[in-house]
């Protein structure tokens, strides 16, 4: 057993507290995510890196994030996880002694050339072993750790009962999926894209077609006529936000949030959610009380419907989408806050998504709990008071009673 | 170049044999996708029968932790008896022969990951002995990969190509959640876009697809003959389309220089089954933005 805890002023405290690692696809996003919370944030820069439709960091870029994580004791962890051809090769080590001499913490590789090129060439940087090399048990473990790698981010397929041996049985660092978009197939053993798109899935251009619809077959005979249920392969996203207290007890060392494609609103939603979380959690564990507050605060960035994954064993069909595609957030991001001035009572805001005097805002924070208002009144740049807001990165300015804090942001209540 | 086929019927090995093919690859339980499921005194019994053969098991699945005590005891029975080598892609099967310290023939066989030679190379350090090449990267890669690697590789040489596995029974699922009763043996999916037909089917571990095309490699022998193996795929073969095509690439490869005329074989293999196909032997995949971005236009070009 990994210790976790421990008795301080006769109350147990988690002492091993896990890191919170947050996906983002640019800086701004990145920002977001350490300002909401994430202990680490993993990027993808221009070459050697999956996600080839994410904006992706160019090396300016990563020396920019790596100054600014610097601020908040925040670590940057770079993907260099595609699968190499031949023609792949070429600037690997420039770019490996570009990313140390920057100060990135960590590269997340599948490649074992990669890996040992790493390490041959005594970087600073911690080596990664990326999912996609989907590793479910210890010996596959043992074997990264005697070839020096730092870290094992295991495969989503690694139910609980098999983690909980699994950390018995190594000491190395592991890090855990906890929330994001899931793979149908193994990861990295999927072919589907190259064949159906020639899209190189393994190389960062995957295209999703495990959700696509498919007609099925029996023979030649069509199964599944025009009205019946499609075949397809698409899996809600997973979310273990009830399992959080079971995964750190169990003293997992990282927890990974999948989606570098994903929104500025969604990853600091989920970061935020998560960051209380685990705070709470760490703080009082035998006394901290799971509400539904969680769960219902991701449910207003998701996008998908939400699952286990293979948590508890492997998933049915609870935990697959058929045709019933849930892609809409129950909430819309519209503002974030830049300033607020306690005197006057206004908020200067960046507007992001349309919304109108009358609606109701729900303001969420990395410093304070969500509050609720009702929009009375909105002034443009001029200070002329408007109806709507509706130019995406307008300054405007809106009278709120409550405090509000910079970075603070605003989503529409809907339903 | 040696052929190596998937062994579909243990009683036509005589048949193979017969062919002049010494290395065969066994399928278990503990196996991804085989055509054929051996136990362990099967395996024993083959190689006590056919001492000139060589017996590699596929243990070329991804384990769980909960599997790997019996997976231990079963790589011990198949020291104890002699196998030669085995297949396989998750490092925990490499770790597990090293800290006992068999000495199996260790292919690395991940499908989809062997797609440059310094990988190769770099895991030959680590204890890899041969490897099976990703079937996924052009031919010109796939020599080329040859010429730069130190042990020896296997290429895929003919048959239905894996596409991809999950974990998640994805046939049963969609049955509960659809309410449709069909029969699950021989089912196909097809894309609606492309049209590509693929098998799809659920084994005691795993969901798999394959191709519904069957790569052929046949005319391409003069130029891949640097490679060590060549590996045939009997999986949805009958057993005589199995024997004809190990027949045809057999009497194909016994040419000096494999320079023979094999446009009478590529016929008879035309006539056994459609469709027959290159794979990715002649065709890049992209993963740049501007070149996803540039097929899709075409894509969308030749819809109008």
């Amino acid at each position: 057993m990994r210790n976790v805890s421990q008795i301080i002023d006769g109350k147990r405290k988690i002492i091993k507290k896990p890191e919170l690692l947050a996906p983002a696809g640019n800086l701004e996003k990145l920002k977001i995510a350490i300002i909401y919370g994430a202990d680490a944030v993993f990027i993808g820069g221009k070459e050697f890196s999956l996600r080839s439709q994410a904006s992706n960091f160019t090396l300016e870029d990563i020396r920019e994030a790596v100054l600014f994580a610097n601020q908040y004791n925040a670590k940057i962890h770079v993907t260099c996880n595609i699968i190499l051809h031949q023609d792949n090769l070429e600037g690997i080590k420039e770019y490996l002694q570009a990313l140390d001499d920057i100060g990135v913490s960590a590269i997340i590789v599948a490649d074992p050339y990669i890996m040992i090129l790493t390490k041959q060439m005594n970087l600073k940087l911690e080596v990664h072993v990326s999912t996609q090399l989907s590793t479910l048990n210890s010996k596959a473990i043992q074997f990264y750790k005697n070839m020096g790698m730092d870290r094992v981010v295991l495969g989503r397929e690694v139910t609980y009962d098999n983690l909980k041996v699994l950390l018995n049985e190594t000491d190395m660092d592991i890090e855990y999926f906890i929330h994001g978009a899931m793979c149908i197939h193994y990861s990295g053993r999927c072919m589907l894209s190259n064949y159906l798109a020639r899209r190189d899935a393994n190389r960062g251009g995957c295209c999703q077609s495990c959700r696509w619809y498919y007609d099925l077959y029996n023979n030649d005979t069509l199964i599944t006529s025009e009205n019946d249920m499609p075949f397809t392969m698409s899996s809600k996203d997973m979310a273990l936000v009830n399992h959080i207290g079971e995964l750190i007890e169990l003293g997992v060392d990282s927890f990974k949030i999948e989606g570098r494609m994903k929104s500025f609103h969604y990853i600091a939603t989920v970061v935020s959610t998560y960051r209380k979380l685990i705070d709470g959690y760490c703080d009082d564990p035998d006394n901290f009380i799971m509400d539904d507050s969680y769960k219902n605060e991701l449910n207003k960035a998701a996008n998908r419907a939400l699952c286990h994954g293979f948590f508890y064993d492997n998933p049915g069909i609870n935990e697959q989408l058929y045709n019933i595609r849930d892609e809409h957030p129950t909430q819309e991001f519209v503002l974030r806050v830049i300033d607020y001035d306690k005197e006057s009572h206004i908020a200067t805001i960046e507007q992001r998504n349309y919304f109108k005097v009358g609606d109701k805002i729900e303001i969420f924070s990395p410093t304070h709990s969500n509050l609720f208002f009702t929009v009375k009144k909105i002034y443009n740049g001029d200070k002329e008071e408007v109806d709507v807001a509706n130019h995406p990165m307008e300054i405007l300015y809106i009278e709120m009673d409550q405090y509000v804090e910079k970075n603070d942001m605003g989503r529409k209540v809907i339903r | 170049m040696k052929l190596v086929i998937s062994l579909n019927n243990k009683s036509r090995l005589y048949d193979y044999h017969d062919m002049g093919i010494r290395y065969y690859i066994i399928g278990t339980s503990y196996s991804l996708y085989t055509p054929h499921i051996l136990s362990i005194d099967d395996i024993k019994e083959m190689i006590l029968s056919y001492p000139d053969c060589y017996f590699y098991v596929n243990l070329n699945a991804l384990y769980d932790q909960n599997e790997i005590n019996d997976i231990e005891l079963y790589i011990d029975s198949l020291s104890y008896i002699g196998v030669s080598g085995l297949l396989f892609q998750d490092f925990g099967i490499l770790q597990i022969v090293k800290e006992k310290g068999y000495d199996f023939d260790m292919m690395y066989a991940p499908e989809t990951l062997n797609t440059n030679a310094q990988s190769i190379n770099t895991l030959s350090n680590l204890g890899i002995t041969s490897a099976f090449l990703s079937h996924v990267i052009p031919l010109e890669e796939q020599v080329n990969i040859k010429h730069h690697t130190t042990i020896p590789l296997m290429m895929f040489g003919h048959g239905v190509e894996y596409m991809a596995a999950s974990k998640r029974k994805l046939i049963t699922n969609y049955k509960e959640a659809s309410q449709k009763a069909f029969d699950d043996d021989h089912l196909m999916i097809q894309d609606r876009s492309s049209k590509k037909k693929m098998y799809i089917f659920e084994n005691n571990r795993n969901t798999l697809i394959f191709t519904e095309e069957r790569l052929y490699t046949l005319d391409l022998l003069n130029q891949i003959h640097d490679m060590d193996y060549l590996y045939i795929e009997t999986l949805f073969m009958d057993d005589n389309e199995a024997i004809e095509v190990a027949s045809i690439y057999s009497d194909a490869l016994s040419s000096t220089n494999y320079n023979r005329d094999v446009s009478d074989l590529r016929a008879l293999l035309y006539q056994m089954y459609k469709p027959l196909g290159r794979g990715f032997l002649f065709d890049n995949t992209v993963y740049k933005l501007e070149d996803v971005r540039k097929i899709d236009n075409e894509k969308r070009e030749s819809n109008h």
